[in-house]
Protein backbone atom coordinates (compact mmCIF):
# COMPACT_ATOMS: atom_id res chain seq x y z
CA UNK A 1 0.00 0.00 0.00
CA UNK A 2 1.07 3.44 -0.90
CA UNK A 3 0.70 5.47 2.31
CA UNK A 4 2.34 8.68 0.43
CA UNK A 5 -0.17 8.32 -2.70
CA UNK A 6 -3.42 7.31 -0.23
CA UNK A 7 -3.03 10.57 1.83
CA UNK A 8 -2.12 12.65 -1.56
CA UNK A 9 -5.57 11.45 -2.72
CA UNK A 10 -7.70 13.97 -1.74
CA UNK A 11 -9.49 11.45 0.53
CA UNK A 12 -8.64 12.93 4.02
CA UNK A 13 -9.69 16.37 2.93
CA UNK A 14 -13.09 14.99 2.05
CA UNK A 15 -13.33 13.10 5.34
CA UNK A 16 -12.08 16.28 7.42
CA UNK A 17 -14.59 18.60 5.88
CA UNK A 18 -17.09 15.71 5.62
CA UNK A 19 -17.75 15.45 1.92
CA UNK A 20 -17.32 11.51 2.26
CA UNK A 21 -19.85 9.55 2.43
CA UNK A 22 -20.42 6.91 5.15
CA UNK A 23 -18.86 4.16 3.40
CA UNK A 24 -15.09 6.57 2.55
CA UNK A 25 -15.36 7.67 6.20
CA UNK A 26 -15.78 4.37 8.05
CA UNK A 27 -12.68 3.05 5.04
CA UNK A 28 -10.39 6.14 6.46
CA UNK A 29 -10.82 5.48 9.65
CA UNK A 30 -9.76 2.11 9.41
CA UNK A 31 -6.71 3.18 7.81
CA UNK A 32 -6.05 6.03 10.65
CA UNK A 33 -6.09 3.38 13.04
CA UNK A 34 -3.65 1.23 11.34
CA UNK A 35 -1.46 4.05 10.06
CA UNK A 36 0.06 6.65 12.21
CA UNK A 37 1.16 8.63 9.21
CA UNK A 38 -2.65 8.52 8.20
CA UNK A 39 -3.54 9.65 11.43
CA UNK A 40 -1.20 12.83 11.04
CA UNK A 41 -1.89 13.96 7.99
CA UNK A 42 -5.23 14.18 8.95
CA UNK A 43 -4.55 16.11 12.15
CA UNK A 44 -2.20 18.12 10.05
CA UNK A 45 -5.17 18.76 7.46
CA UNK A 46 -7.49 19.50 10.44
CA UNK A 47 -4.91 22.37 11.98
CA UNK A 48 -4.29 23.98 8.77
CA UNK A 49 -8.11 24.22 8.42
CA UNK A 50 -8.68 25.21 11.82
CA UNK A 51 -5.94 27.51 10.97
CA UNK A 52 -6.52 29.49 7.73
CA UNK A 53 -10.57 29.82 8.97
CA UNK A 54 -9.32 31.55 11.83
CA UNK A 55 -7.59 33.94 9.88
CA UNK A 56 -10.70 34.24 7.68
CA UNK A 57 -12.77 35.23 10.87
CA UNK A 58 -15.60 37.05 10.61
CA UNK A 59 -16.70 39.62 13.53
CA UNK A 60 -19.74 37.95 14.35
CA UNK A 61 -22.42 40.67 15.68
CA UNK A 62 -22.67 41.46 19.64
CA UNK A 63 -26.30 40.75 19.70
CA UNK A 64 -25.52 37.14 18.63
CA UNK A 65 -23.23 36.55 21.63
CA UNK A 66 -25.71 38.34 24.09
CA UNK A 67 -28.98 36.46 23.17
CA UNK A 68 -26.28 33.41 23.22
CA UNK A 69 -25.91 33.82 26.92
CA UNK A 70 -29.30 35.05 27.68
CA UNK A 71 -30.55 32.04 26.32
CA UNK A 72 -27.94 29.60 28.20
CA UNK A 73 -28.25 31.35 31.48
CA UNK A 74 -29.67 28.56 33.15
CA UNK A 75 -27.45 25.90 31.68
CA UNK A 76 -24.02 27.56 33.32
CA UNK A 77 -22.68 25.62 36.32
CA UNK A 78 -23.51 28.24 38.78
CA UNK A 79 -21.30 29.30 41.26
CA UNK A 80 -23.12 32.20 43.28
CA UNK A 81 -25.61 29.68 44.02
CA UNK A 82 -23.37 27.04 45.67
CA UNK A 83 -21.92 29.43 47.71
CA UNK A 84 -25.47 29.75 49.43
CA UNK A 85 -26.55 27.01 49.57
CA UNK A 86 -22.98 26.04 51.16
CA UNK A 87 -23.61 28.68 53.66
CA UNK A 88 -27.36 27.66 53.93
CA UNK A 89 -26.36 23.94 54.29
CA UNK A 90 -25.15 23.77 57.80
CA UNK A 91 -28.09 25.88 59.01
CA UNK A 92 -30.50 22.81 57.89
CA UNK A 93 -28.27 20.38 59.50
CA UNK A 94 -28.00 21.73 62.72
CA UNK A 95 -31.65 22.36 62.87
CA UNK A 96 -31.98 18.64 61.72
CA UNK A 97 -29.26 17.46 64.20
CA UNK A 98 -31.07 19.77 67.13
CA UNK A 99 -34.50 17.83 66.12
CA UNK A 100 -32.54 14.29 66.56
CA UNK A 101 -31.09 14.81 69.30
CA UNK A 102 -33.88 16.16 70.96
CA UNK A 103 -35.57 13.23 69.95
CA UNK A 104 -32.81 11.04 71.45
CA UNK A 105 -33.30 12.32 74.41
CA UNK A 106 -36.47 12.49 74.63
CA UNK A 107 -36.48 8.86 73.46
CA UNK A 108 -33.91 7.89 76.46
CA UNK A 109 -36.40 10.17 78.44
CA UNK A 110 -39.33 8.11 77.48
CA UNK A 111 -38.01 4.81 77.81
CA UNK A 112 -36.66 6.01 81.33
CA UNK A 113 -39.72 6.67 82.54
CA UNK A 114 -41.25 3.47 81.01
CA UNK A 115 -38.96 1.39 83.22
CA UNK A 116 -39.51 3.81 86.39
CA UNK A 117 -43.15 3.79 86.03
CA UNK A 118 -43.03 0.18 85.15
CA UNK A 119 -41.40 -0.49 88.74
CA UNK A 120 -43.31 1.55 90.59
CA UNK A 121 -46.28 -0.44 89.15
CA UNK A 122 -44.82 -3.74 90.35
CA UNK A 123 -44.11 -2.24 93.95
CA UNK A 124 -47.14 -0.84 94.10
CA UNK A 125 -48.83 -4.09 93.06
CA UNK A 126 -46.93 -6.04 95.43
CA UNK A 127 -47.54 -3.58 98.52
CA UNK A 128 -51.64 -4.17 97.32
CA UNK A 129 -51.35 -7.59 97.02
CA UNK A 130 -49.70 -7.40 100.50
CA UNK A 131 -52.29 -5.16 102.13
CA UNK A 132 -55.26 -7.09 100.73
CA UNK A 133 -53.87 -10.28 102.32
CA UNK A 134 -53.60 -7.85 105.32
CA UNK A 135 -56.77 -6.71 105.25
CA UNK A 136 -58.33 -10.74 104.98
CA UNK A 137 -56.16 -11.48 108.10
CA UNK A 138 -57.50 -8.90 109.85
CA UNK A 139 -61.05 -9.92 108.86
CA UNK A 140 -60.82 -13.20 109.86
CA UNK A 141 -59.36 -12.04 113.54
CA UNK A 142 -62.06 -9.72 113.58
CA UNK A 143 -64.90 -12.54 112.90
CA UNK A 144 -62.93 -14.71 115.38
CA UNK A 145 -62.92 -11.82 118.11
CA UNK A 146 -66.55 -10.62 116.86
CA UNK A 147 -67.34 -14.85 118.19
CA UNK A 148 -65.41 -14.77 120.96
CA UNK A 149 -67.03 -11.50 122.55
CA UNK A 150 -70.46 -12.74 121.36
CA UNK A 151 -69.57 -15.92 123.40
CA UNK A 152 -67.87 -13.98 126.47
CA UNK A 153 -71.18 -11.81 126.44
CA UNK A 154 -73.57 -15.20 126.19
CA UNK A 155 -71.21 -16.74 129.11
CA UNK A 156 -71.24 -13.34 131.50
CA UNK A 157 -75.31 -13.45 130.74
CA UNK A 158 -75.37 -16.77 132.29
CA UNK A 159 -72.71 -16.48 134.99
CA UNK A 160 -75.06 -13.18 136.36
CA UNK A 161 -77.84 -15.09 136.30
CA UNK A 162 -79.37 -15.33 139.42
CA UNK A 163 -80.02 -19.34 139.40
CA UNK A 164 -76.25 -20.02 138.83
CA UNK A 165 -74.63 -21.53 141.57
CA UNK A 166 -70.85 -21.01 141.35
CA UNK A 167 -68.48 -23.75 142.83
CA UNK A 168 -65.12 -22.68 142.80
CA UNK A 169 -62.16 -25.39 142.29
CA UNK A 170 -59.21 -24.30 143.51
CA UNK A 171 -56.03 -26.74 142.48
CA UNK A 172 -55.46 -29.43 144.60
CA UNK A 173 -52.43 -30.13 146.49
CA UNK A 174 -49.14 -30.06 144.05
CA UNK A 175 -51.26 -28.18 141.29
CA UNK A 176 -52.35 -25.21 143.75
CA UNK A 177 -51.52 -22.89 140.70
CA UNK A 178 -54.45 -23.87 138.45
CA UNK A 179 -58.66 -22.73 138.70
CA UNK A 180 -61.61 -23.75 136.95
CA UNK A 181 -65.43 -22.69 137.94
CA UNK A 182 -68.30 -24.26 137.83
CA UNK A 183 -71.73 -22.53 137.14
CA UNK A 184 -74.21 -25.05 137.64
CA UNK A 185 -77.91 -23.98 136.70
CA UNK A 186 -80.10 -24.74 139.42
CA UNK A 187 -83.24 -24.48 137.47
CA UNK A 188 -82.32 -26.60 134.31
CA UNK A 189 -79.23 -28.38 136.01
CA UNK A 190 -76.94 -27.60 132.93
CA UNK A 191 -73.11 -27.19 134.02
CA UNK A 192 -70.96 -24.62 132.48
CA UNK A 193 -67.53 -24.67 133.46
CA UNK A 194 -64.52 -21.74 132.91
CA UNK A 195 -61.43 -23.33 132.78
CA UNK A 196 -59.71 -20.11 134.32
CA UNK A 197 -56.24 -22.05 134.85
CA UNK A 198 -55.28 -25.19 133.73
CA UNK A 199 -51.98 -26.72 132.16
CA UNK A 200 -51.97 -26.85 128.14
CA UNK A 201 -53.25 -30.64 127.13
CA UNK A 202 -51.31 -33.05 125.46
CA UNK A 203 -52.77 -33.85 122.08
CA UNK A 204 -53.56 -37.50 123.22
CA UNK A 205 -55.01 -36.09 126.39
CA UNK A 206 -57.93 -34.42 127.28
CA UNK A 207 -59.40 -32.69 130.88
CA UNK A 208 -62.83 -34.59 131.77
CA UNK A 209 -65.44 -33.04 134.30
CA UNK A 210 -66.66 -35.05 137.11
CA UNK A 211 -69.64 -34.43 139.32
CA UNK A 212 -69.31 -36.13 142.91
CA UNK A 213 -72.80 -37.98 143.36
CA UNK A 214 -73.29 -39.41 147.21
CA UNK A 215 -69.34 -40.33 147.28
CA UNK A 216 -69.19 -41.25 143.05
CA UNK A 217 -67.98 -39.66 140.25
CA UNK A 218 -69.89 -39.24 137.45
CA UNK A 219 -68.93 -38.02 134.40
CA UNK A 220 -70.03 -34.77 133.62
CA UNK A 221 -68.65 -33.78 130.06
CA UNK A 222 -65.49 -33.19 128.21
CA UNK A 223 -63.58 -30.02 128.04
CA UNK A 224 -62.88 -28.68 124.27
CA UNK A 225 -61.70 -25.47 122.73
CA UNK A 226 -64.49 -23.17 123.97
CA UNK A 227 -64.53 -19.51 124.62
CA UNK A 228 -65.99 -18.67 128.09
CA UNK A 229 -68.21 -21.25 129.46
CA UNK A 230 -68.24 -24.54 127.89
CA UNK A 231 -71.77 -26.06 128.47
CA UNK A 232 -71.05 -29.84 129.77
CA UNK A 233 -73.57 -32.31 130.78
CA UNK A 234 -76.37 -32.27 132.75
CA UNK A 235 -76.14 -32.76 136.07
CA UNK A 236 -79.17 -33.51 138.35
CA UNK A 237 -77.49 -33.67 141.61
CA UNK A 238 -73.85 -33.19 143.02
CA UNK A 239 -71.73 -32.55 145.80
CA UNK A 240 -68.67 -31.84 144.51
CA UNK A 241 -67.26 -31.40 141.11
CA UNK A 242 -63.39 -32.11 139.72
CA UNK A 243 -60.95 -32.10 136.99
CA UNK A 244 -58.92 -34.80 135.87
CA UNK A 245 -56.61 -35.20 132.87
CA UNK A 246 -57.76 -38.33 131.11
CA UNK A 247 -57.31 -40.40 127.50
CA UNK A 248 -59.01 -38.25 124.60
CA UNK A 249 -62.41 -39.29 124.09
CA UNK A 250 -62.71 -39.56 128.08
CA UNK A 251 -62.86 -42.26 130.98
CA UNK A 252 -65.46 -44.15 132.57
CA UNK A 253 -63.59 -43.63 135.73
CA UNK A 254 -61.39 -40.44 136.93
CA UNK A 255 -57.55 -41.03 137.34
CA UNK A 256 -57.45 -40.31 140.57
CA UNK A 257 -53.48 -38.99 140.03
CA UNK A 258 -54.64 -36.75 137.34
CA UNK A 259 -56.69 -34.94 139.00
CA UNK A 260 -56.09 -31.41 138.65
CA UNK A 261 -58.69 -29.48 140.68
CA UNK A 262 -62.13 -29.84 142.40
CA UNK A 263 -64.57 -27.68 144.93
CA UNK A 264 -67.61 -28.58 146.72
CA UNK A 265 -70.79 -27.03 146.01
CA UNK A 266 -71.64 -24.55 148.72
CA UNK A 267 -75.31 -24.93 150.68
CA UNK A 268 -77.40 -21.93 149.83
CA UNK B 1 -4.33 32.79 17.76
CA UNK B 2 -2.80 35.04 20.92
CA UNK B 3 -5.32 33.75 23.31
CA UNK B 4 -5.37 30.30 22.60
CA UNK B 5 -2.46 30.28 25.16
CA UNK B 6 -5.16 30.88 28.28
CA UNK B 7 -6.14 26.86 27.74
CA UNK B 8 -5.38 23.81 25.94
CA UNK B 9 -7.70 22.18 23.87
CA UNK B 10 -8.04 19.39 26.31
CA UNK B 11 -8.62 21.70 28.95
CA UNK B 12 -11.31 23.79 27.17
CA UNK B 13 -13.22 20.70 26.68
CA UNK B 14 -13.03 19.62 30.31
CA UNK B 15 -14.33 23.08 31.17
CA UNK B 16 -17.41 22.95 29.03
CA UNK B 17 -18.23 19.37 30.08
CA UNK B 18 -18.11 21.20 33.66
CA UNK B 19 -20.24 23.46 32.08
CA UNK B 20 -18.17 26.36 33.08
CA UNK B 21 -19.76 29.68 31.62
CA UNK B 22 -16.17 31.18 31.39
CA UNK B 23 -14.81 28.27 28.86
CA UNK B 24 -17.72 28.80 26.84
CA UNK B 25 -17.36 32.51 26.60
CA UNK B 26 -13.61 31.93 25.56
CA UNK B 27 -14.73 29.58 23.13
CA UNK B 28 -16.85 31.96 21.81
CA UNK B 29 -14.57 34.78 21.48
CA UNK B 30 -11.83 32.14 20.14
CA UNK B 31 -14.26 30.80 17.41
CA UNK B 32 -17.02 32.37 16.39
CA UNK B 33 -15.73 34.41 13.88
CA UNK B 34 -14.02 31.64 12.06
CA UNK B 35 -17.33 29.69 12.42
CA UNK B 36 -19.40 33.08 11.35
CA UNK B 37 -17.31 32.58 8.27
CA UNK B 38 -18.40 29.32 7.13
CA UNK B 39 -22.03 30.10 8.11
CA UNK B 40 -21.78 32.85 5.90
CA UNK B 41 -20.27 31.21 3.04
CA UNK B 42 -23.41 29.12 3.13
CA UNK B 43 -26.08 31.56 3.97
CA UNK B 44 -26.04 35.33 2.34
CA UNK B 45 -28.28 36.93 4.39
CA UNK B 46 -26.98 38.11 7.54
CA UNK B 47 -29.33 37.90 9.76
CA UNK B 48 -30.04 34.07 9.22
CA UNK B 49 -27.17 33.46 9.72
CA UNK B 50 -26.72 35.12 12.99
CA UNK B 51 -29.33 32.60 14.03
CA UNK B 52 -27.42 29.92 12.56
CA UNK B 53 -23.91 31.25 14.92
CA UNK B 54 -26.60 31.46 17.91
CA UNK B 55 -27.70 28.10 17.24
CA UNK B 56 -24.80 26.41 16.49
CA UNK B 57 -22.96 27.48 19.46
CA UNK B 58 -26.04 26.23 21.69
CA UNK B 59 -25.34 22.97 19.83
CA UNK B 60 -21.60 22.92 20.91
CA UNK B 61 -22.42 23.57 23.87
CA UNK B 62 -25.53 20.96 24.88
CA UNK B 63 -23.50 18.05 22.89
CA UNK B 64 -20.41 18.87 23.89
CA UNK B 65 -20.47 15.37 26.20
CA UNK B 66 -20.64 13.83 22.78
CA UNK B 67 -17.38 15.24 21.46
CA UNK B 68 -14.54 12.62 21.28
CA UNK B 69 -11.37 13.97 20.94
CA UNK B 70 -9.43 10.86 19.38
CA UNK B 71 -11.94 11.65 16.48
CA UNK B 72 -10.52 15.10 15.81
CA UNK B 73 -10.04 18.56 16.60
CA UNK B 74 -12.55 20.58 18.41
CA UNK B 75 -12.86 23.14 15.60
CA UNK B 76 -13.30 20.55 12.87
CA UNK B 77 -16.24 18.89 14.96
CA UNK B 78 -18.02 22.63 15.08
CA UNK B 79 -17.40 23.31 12.09
CA UNK B 80 -19.40 20.06 10.99
CA UNK B 81 -21.89 21.44 13.40
CA UNK B 82 -21.62 24.69 11.63
CA UNK B 83 -21.90 23.57 8.26
CA UNK B 84 -24.72 20.89 8.50
CA UNK B 85 -26.60 23.89 10.50
CA UNK B 86 -26.41 26.32 7.21
CA UNK B 87 -27.07 23.65 5.18
CA UNK B 88 -30.04 22.67 6.61
CA UNK B 89 -31.29 26.07 7.21
CA UNK B 90 -30.51 26.73 3.75
CA UNK B 91 -32.41 24.06 2.58
CA UNK B 92 -35.43 25.00 4.74
CA UNK B 93 -35.81 28.44 4.28
CA UNK B 94 -37.40 28.81 0.62
CA UNK B 95 -34.97 26.39 -1.06
CA UNK B 96 -36.17 23.53 -0.83
CA UNK B 97 -38.07 22.72 -3.92
CA UNK B 98 -35.96 21.36 -6.40
CA UNK B 99 -36.17 24.17 -9.35
CA UNK B 100 -35.26 26.61 -6.92
CA UNK B 101 -32.38 24.61 -6.12
CA UNK B 102 -31.48 24.17 -9.80
CA UNK B 103 -31.73 28.24 -10.38
CA UNK B 104 -29.35 28.29 -7.32
CA UNK B 105 -26.75 25.46 -8.24
CA UNK B 106 -26.66 27.36 -11.78
CA UNK B 107 -26.15 30.62 -10.15
CA UNK B 108 -23.06 28.72 -8.48
CA UNK B 109 -22.22 27.02 -11.62
CA UNK B 110 -22.23 30.48 -13.85
CA UNK B 111 -20.71 32.13 -10.06
CA UNK B 112 -23.38 34.82 -10.99
CA UNK B 113 -25.57 37.36 -8.86
CA UNK B 114 -23.95 40.15 -6.57
CA UNK B 115 -24.82 38.01 -3.18
CA UNK B 116 -22.83 34.95 -4.33
CA UNK B 117 -20.21 37.89 -5.16
CA UNK B 118 -19.84 38.77 -2.06
CA UNK B 119 -20.16 35.12 -0.13
CA UNK B 120 -17.09 34.83 -2.26
CA UNK B 121 -15.06 37.23 -1.11
CA UNK B 122 -14.70 35.46 2.62
CA UNK B 123 -13.66 32.49 4.40
CA UNK B 124 -13.02 29.12 2.72
CA UNK B 125 -15.65 30.08 -0.21
CA UNK B 126 -12.66 32.89 -1.29
CA UNK B 127 -10.03 30.28 -1.40
CA UNK B 128 -12.38 27.33 -2.98
CA UNK B 129 -13.13 30.59 -5.88
CA UNK B 130 -9.43 30.31 -6.75
CA UNK B 131 -10.18 27.29 -7.95
CA UNK B 132 -10.35 26.24 -11.45
CA UNK B 133 -14.34 26.50 -12.46
CA UNK B 134 -14.57 22.84 -12.92
CA UNK B 135 -13.21 21.78 -9.51
CA UNK B 136 -14.97 24.95 -7.82
CA UNK B 137 -18.12 23.39 -8.69
CA UNK B 138 -17.76 20.25 -7.18
CA UNK B 139 -16.65 22.08 -4.23
CA UNK B 140 -19.57 24.57 -3.82
CA UNK B 141 -21.90 21.80 -4.11
CA UNK B 142 -20.43 19.07 -2.20
CA UNK B 143 -19.27 21.32 0.65
CA UNK B 144 -21.35 24.45 0.68
CA UNK B 145 -24.67 22.84 -0.65
CA UNK B 146 -24.43 19.72 0.89
CA UNK B 147 -25.26 17.31 -2.11
CA UNK B 148 -23.81 14.47 -2.22
CA UNK B 149 -21.50 12.64 -4.83
CA UNK B 150 -24.55 10.74 -6.54
CA UNK B 151 -26.84 13.91 -6.62
CA UNK B 152 -24.09 16.24 -8.08
CA UNK B 153 -23.28 13.56 -10.81
CA UNK B 154 -27.42 13.57 -11.71
CA UNK B 155 -27.24 17.25 -11.63
CA UNK B 156 -24.45 17.43 -13.69
CA UNK B 157 -24.96 14.81 -15.96
CA UNK B 158 -21.39 13.05 -15.44
CA UNK B 159 -20.66 9.82 -14.93
CA UNK B 160 -20.29 9.38 -10.69
CA UNK B 161 -16.78 8.04 -11.25
CA UNK B 162 -15.82 11.69 -12.87
CA UNK B 163 -17.47 13.28 -10.20
CA UNK B 164 -15.56 11.50 -7.85
CA UNK B 165 -12.26 12.25 -9.26
CA UNK B 166 -12.48 15.08 -9.87
CA UNK B 167 -13.59 16.35 -6.26
CA UNK B 168 -10.67 14.55 -5.16
CA UNK B 169 -8.19 16.68 -7.60
CA UNK B 170 -10.45 19.83 -6.09
CA UNK B 171 -9.52 19.13 -2.74
CA UNK B 172 -6.14 18.27 -3.48
CA UNK B 173 -5.79 21.44 -5.10
CA UNK B 174 -7.47 23.06 -2.29
CA UNK B 175 -5.12 21.81 0.13
CA UNK B 176 -2.22 24.00 -1.69
CA UNK B 177 -4.15 27.04 -0.98
CA UNK B 178 -4.78 26.25 2.50
CA UNK B 179 -1.45 25.45 3.33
Amino acid sequence: MDIKAYIESGVIESYVLGIADAKEAAALEQMIAQYPEIKQAVSAFEASLEKTALENAVQAPAQVKEKLFAGLQNEFATEVPVAKFVQMQPRSTNWLKYVAAASVILLISSSALNVYYFNQFNEVSNKYAALLNDKNGLEASLNIYKTKTLDIYNSMQLMSDPTMIKVSMPGVKGKEENLATVFWDKKTKDVYLLANKLPQTPSDKQYQLWAIVDGKPVDAGLLDNCNGLCKLKNIPNAQMFAITLEKKGGSAIPTKEQMYVAGAVSAS
Amino acid sequence: MEAVTKYSETELVMLLKQRQQTAFSYLYENYSGALYGIILNIISDNELANDVLQEVFVKVWRQISTYDETKGRLYTWMLNIARNASIDTLRSKGFQNNKQNRELTENVYESAGSTQMQVDKIGLRKIVHQLKEEHKVLIELSYFQGFTQEEISKMLDLPLGTVKTRLRTALIQLRQFIK
